[in-house]
């Protein structure tokens, strides 16, 4: 298969984006950039679990509380891990554990870098980014 | 998994190797800027852990 046509996009940059947000590492795997999309998924999927059994809390809205809208944007950049957590019961939180923050911080920081991700999928989808 | 020093020691890891992954193209490059972005963030919560000493949080 010709490099030009092996490296042609499969989809729209939208849809890209979209999957990308659902499954870590999906829209560079789309946009055949294996060995990273490798990495991205092991990285956020790594960070994500660590944070669950650290009992860290999957945070959402709370009245009164302006951080945790902010806070759930992040959440909810985990895309279908954070669906699959709240399917299993976890990602409530225990805020008496020793290792309650350290939790929140990885599964903060596992959204946040779905959500850079999701930025560089769409760099690469529409060619601002080659590599 | 309660050990602060191996979770933080993690989470640098975790984060270098991202940014180093999602910024820097070239194989050698990516190395040297992983292990520099490691240490910064390790050295650097070590360090602010130093700084805050003094001020403890009011019990």
């Amino acid at each position: 298969m010709p490099a030009a046509e092996e490296r042609r996009l499969p989809m729209s940059p939208t849809l890209v984006v979209a999957l990308a947000w659902l499954v870590p590492g999906l829209g560079h795997l789309l946009l055949h950039r294996r060995q990273r999309a490798a990495v991205f998924a092991l990285v956020v999927v790594a960070s994500f679990v660590v944070g669950i059994l650290c009992q860290g809390e999957l945070i959402l809205p709370k009245q009164g509380d302006p951080l945790s809208f902010v806070a759930t944007v992040a959440t909810l950049g985990n895309g279908i891990l954070f669906f699959i957590a709240k399917l299993l019961g976890l990602g409530d939180g225990v805020s008496t554990a020793v290792t309650y923050e350290y939790g929140n911080a990885f599964l903060l920081t596992a959204g946040v870098m779905n959500l850079l991700l999701m930025l560089d999928a769409y760099d690469i989808a529409v060619g601002k980014k080659d590599w | 998994m309660a050990d602060h020093f191996t979770l933080m020691a993690l989470h640098a890891l975790l984060l270098a190797t991202f940014f180093s992954f999602l910024w820097k193209r070239d194989k050698a490059e990516r190395r040297r800027y992983l292990i520099k972005v490691f240490l910064i963030l390790l050295l650097g919560a070590v360090a602010v852990g130093w700084l805050m000493y003094p001020f403890p949080r009011p019990s």
